[in-house]
C-alpha cells in the first residue's frame, strides 16, 4: 500500500538520525534525550495538525509564530497579573487565537487574497499585540501552569503530550474519514470543479483557519507550561518548524494531498533533529545548515518515491 | 549700518541651523539628544528608555529627547536609518545602544562628520573596526565582563573544583555577549571548573530552554548552567526542572530581570547581576550634556555593576 511506504521513508530519516546522533553522542540514547524530545512535541504538533488543514486547502498561516507569542502574553498576563486559574486562561488563549485565526481565514477568503500576504500582516499584528499586551515584560507564572507540561510521576510523558496526541488522531480522522476533510482536500485539488459541484469553498477555508487559531492558542499554553513563564518573543521563527514538519510529512504546498498523521512525522523528525545537534554540541551555524538541509532533503526523499 | 549687525548675526544663526550643517539647536535653544535603542520589545531596552524619559522628564529644562528603538535585535538596516533621520533632524548629541559591535561604525562616522556628538552605550563598538574607520567614540556603560566574573565567582563557590559546567552564551556575534561569556570563563578557569559545553541560546528563554536540556542529557554530571542574561535563565531554570534535577543543578544569570525574582527567592537561580540598566541610558545621556556643555573630549565611563542573589 501506498500509504505504508511513505511512512517508510519517514521512520527511515527519524531511524537514520537517531542511529547517527547516537554514534556521534553516546548519552543520546537516555531517558534525558525522550523527555527533552517529549517536551518539544506538543506546541509543535498541535500547530502541525492545524496547519495541515489549512495547506490542504492550498493555503498558509505565517502568523503562528506571532500567535503563539500573543497567546502566551495572554496567558502571562491572566494568570500571574490577574491571578486567574489555569481552565480560564486557557479558555481564553484558545478563544483569542481563533479569532484571530478565522480573522486571517476570513480576510483572505472574502477579500480573495493569497493567505500567504494576509497572515504575513497577521505576523507582524500579532507580535505587536504581544508587546503590547505584556508591556514588553517576561511575565513569570510558575507552579500554576507547570503541571501541564511535566511528566507524570517522573515519567517522560506530560499531559500536554498526550492532549497533543489526542489532537493528531482527531486531526486525521477529521481529514481522511469525516466529509468536512474530503471537502478541505477537494477545495485543494480543485477549487473550480469543487465549486462546479455544489460544495461550500469559502467556509469550510476559514474554519481551517479558525482551528489552526485555536490549536496554536492551546500551543501557546502548553509552551507557557514547559517555560513557567511568558515570553512575548517566544515563537519567533516557530511559523517555519511547523511548515517544515508540515512539509516532510509529504503535505503539498500546492494544496489537495496531505495527512495529518505524516505531518506528526515531520515533527518528530524536526524535533529529534533539534535535540540531536544540541546534544553532539553543534554550533548555531551549522544547526541552521544541517536543518535546512535535512528538510530539503525529506521532501526530495518524497517526490522521488511519488515520480 | 549699525543696526544691520544682529540681522546678520541672525542670518548666520538661520544658516547654521540648517539640519545639513549639522549640529542646530532646537526652537528652544536646548540640546537636542538622540536615544537609539535596540529593540524596544525587549524588556531590558524597555526599561532603559522609561530611565531616559523619567530623567529628561526632571530636567526638561535642560534637553529635549527623542528615543527611537528598531523592531527586533537583529534588524541593522533599520538602526542605520534610524541614525541618518537623526543626523538630518539635526540633533546635537545621538546615544546609541548598537545592534551590532562593527556594522553601525559606518553611519555613527557620518553621524559625526556631520558634527554629531556620538556616544556608545550598552554594547560596545569594535574597536578593530573603530580604528580602521579612524573613529573614535566615547563608551559608557558597564564593564559585563566584570559582572559575569562576579556572578561566576559567587557560583564557584557553591561548587567544588573540578565540577563540571555549562555556558549557554547570547548571540555570538553580540559583544556584550561574549564578553559575559569571557567572564564566565574567568571565575571557572579560576576556580578549577571543568566547562564542558558551551552553546547559544541566541538570548531568548526557548531556545535556552533546549540547549539546556540538551546539555543536561548529554552530560548527566553537569553541576551548573551560566546563562547569559536572565530570559535564558528563566529557560534553563524550567529544564533543569523537566529534567528533575532541581536543587542539582546551580543557575546564574544576567540582568536581574523582574521575572527572575520568585526563582532567586527560592533558590533555584542562585545569582544574576544587576547592571543597573534603568540607568544605562541616563549616564550617557548625562555624559553627552556634559560633554556638550563643557566642549571637553569625551572619555570612555565605566558604570557600576553589582551582584544579586536571593
Amino acid at each position: 500500500m501506498r500509504r505504508w511506504s511513505d511512512f517508510f521513508i519517514l521512520i527511515a530519516v527519524l531511524v537514520a538520525m537517531i542511529v547517527l546522533f547516537g554514534l556521534m553522542q553516546e548519552s543520546f540514547f537516555s531517558m534525558g534525550t525522550l523527555g527533552t524530545v517529549a517536551n518539544r512535541i506538543p506546541a509543535l504538533a498541535l500547530v502541525a495538525t492545524g496547519m495541515t488543514l489549512v495547506m490542504v486547502t492550498g493555503g498558509i498561516d505565517l502568523s503562528v509564530g506571532s500567535l503563539l507569542g500573543f497567546c502566551g502574553a495572554v496567558v502571562g498576563v491572566l494568570m500571574a497579573d490577574l491571578h486567574w486559574g489555569l481552565a480560564m486562561a486557557v479558555l481564553a488563549s484558545v478563544g483569542v487565537g481563533a479569532v484571530i485565526g478565522s480573522t486571517t481565514g476570513a480576510v483572505s477568503v472574502k477579500l480573495r487574497l493569497p493567505s500567504f500576504i494576509v497572515s504575513l500582516g497577521m505576523l507582524e499584528i500579532a507580535r505587536g499585540l504581544a508587546f503590547l499586551t505584556t508591556d514588553s515584560q517576561t511575565k513569570y507564572i510558575g507552579a500554576d501552569i507547570e503541571e501541564l507540561g511535566a511528566p507524570f510521576g517522573g515519567m517522560v510523558i506530560s499531559p500536554a503530550f498526550v492532549i497533543s496526541l489526542l489532537v493528531v488522531a482527531a486531526g486525521q480522522v477529521m481529514l481522511s474519514q469525516m466529509a468536512i476533510g474530503r471537502h478541505l482536500i477537494a477545495i485543494g485539488a480543485n477549487r473550480e470543479a469543487a465549486l462546479v459541484s455544489g460544495l461550500s469553498v469559502d467556509r469550510p477555508r476559514i474554519f481551517a483557519h479558525a482551528l489552526l487559531g485555536a490549536l496554536t492558542g492551546l500551543a501557546a499554553v502548553f509552551n507557557c507550561s514547559r517555560l513557567g513563564s511568558a515570553d512575548p518573543n517566544a515563537g519567533t521563527g516557530f511559523e517555519l518548524g511547523a511548515i517544515a514538519a508540515v512539509v516532510v510529512g509529504g503535505t503539498s504546498l500546492m494544496g489537495g494531498r496531505g495527512s495529518v498523521v505524516k505531518s506528526f512525522m515531520g515533527v518528530l523528525i524536526i524535533a529529534t533533529l533539534e535535540a540531536g545537534l544540541i546534544q553532539v554540541g553543534a554550533t548555531e551555524p551549522v544547526k541552521r545548515v544541517v536543518t535546512g538541509l535535512v528538510i530539503v532533503a525529506a521532501v526530495l526523499a518524497d517526490t522521488w518515491r511519488r515520480k | 549700518m549699525k543696526c544691520h549687525i544682529p540681522l546678520l548675526f541672525a542670518a548666520l544663526a538661520l544658516i547654521s541651523c540648517k539640519p545639513a550643517d549639522g549640529p542646530a539647536s532646537s526652537h528652544s535653544g536646548k540640546p537636542r539628544v538622540a536615544l537609539v535603542m535596540k529593540s524596544l520589545a525587549n524588556e531590558f531596552f524597555q526599561t532603559m528608555a522609561e530611565g531616559a524619559k523619567k530623567h529628561q522628564a526632571a530636567h526638561a529644562g535642560d534637553y529635549e529627547l527623542m528615543v527611537n528603538g528598531i523592531k527586533n535585535e537583529t534588524d541593522l538596516a533599520e538602526q542605520v536609518g534610524l541614525v541618518d533621520q537623526m543626523v538630518s533632524q539635526g540633533v546635537q548629541a545621538i546615544v546609541i545602544a548598537p545592534a551590532d559591535s562593527k556594522a553601525l561604525v559606518t553611519v555613527l562616522k557620518r553621524a559625526k562628520e556631520a558634527g554629531v556628538l556620538v556616544i556608545n552605550i550598552d554594547n560596545k563598538l569594535d574597536a578593530d573596526t573603530l580604528k580602521q574607520a579612524g573613529l573614535s567614540t566615547p563608551f559608557v556603560g558597564p564593564d559585563n565582563r566584570a559582572g559575569a566574573k562576579a556572578v561566576g565567582e559567587v557560583l564557584a563557590k557553591k561548587l567544588k573544583a573540578g565540577d563540571e559546567v555549562a555556558i549557554i552564551e547570547g548571540v555570538t556575534t553580540a559583544f556584550n555577549g561574549q564578553q559575559r561569556k569571557a567572564g564566565f570563563e574567568d571565575a571557572m578557569n579560576a576556580a578549577g571548573m571543568k566547562i564542558v559545553a558551551s552553546q547559544s541560546g541566541q538570548w531568548e528563554m526557548e531556545k535556552a530552554n533546549g540547549v539546556a536540556a540538551g546539555m543536561l542529557a548529554a552530560n548527566p554530571n553537569v553541576k551548573a548552567l551560566l546563562c547569559a542574561n536572565d530570559n535564558m535563565a528563566l529557560g534553563a531554570a524550567a529544564a533543569v526542572q523537566a529534567a528533575g534535577k532541581t536543587g542539582q543543578v546551580q543557575i546564574i544569570g544576567f540582568d536581574n530581570i523582574a521575572a527572575l525574582k520568585p526563582l532567586l527567592a527560592d533558590g533555584r537561580v542562585l545569582a544574576t547581576c544587576d547592571q543597573h540598566g534603568d540607568q544605562l541610558a541616563v549616564f550617557g545621556i548625562e555624559a553627552a550634556l556634559k560633554v556638550l556643555k563643557d566642549k571637553t573630549t569625551p572619555a570612555d565611563q565605566q558604570t557600576p555593576v553589582d551582584v544579586v542573589v536571593k
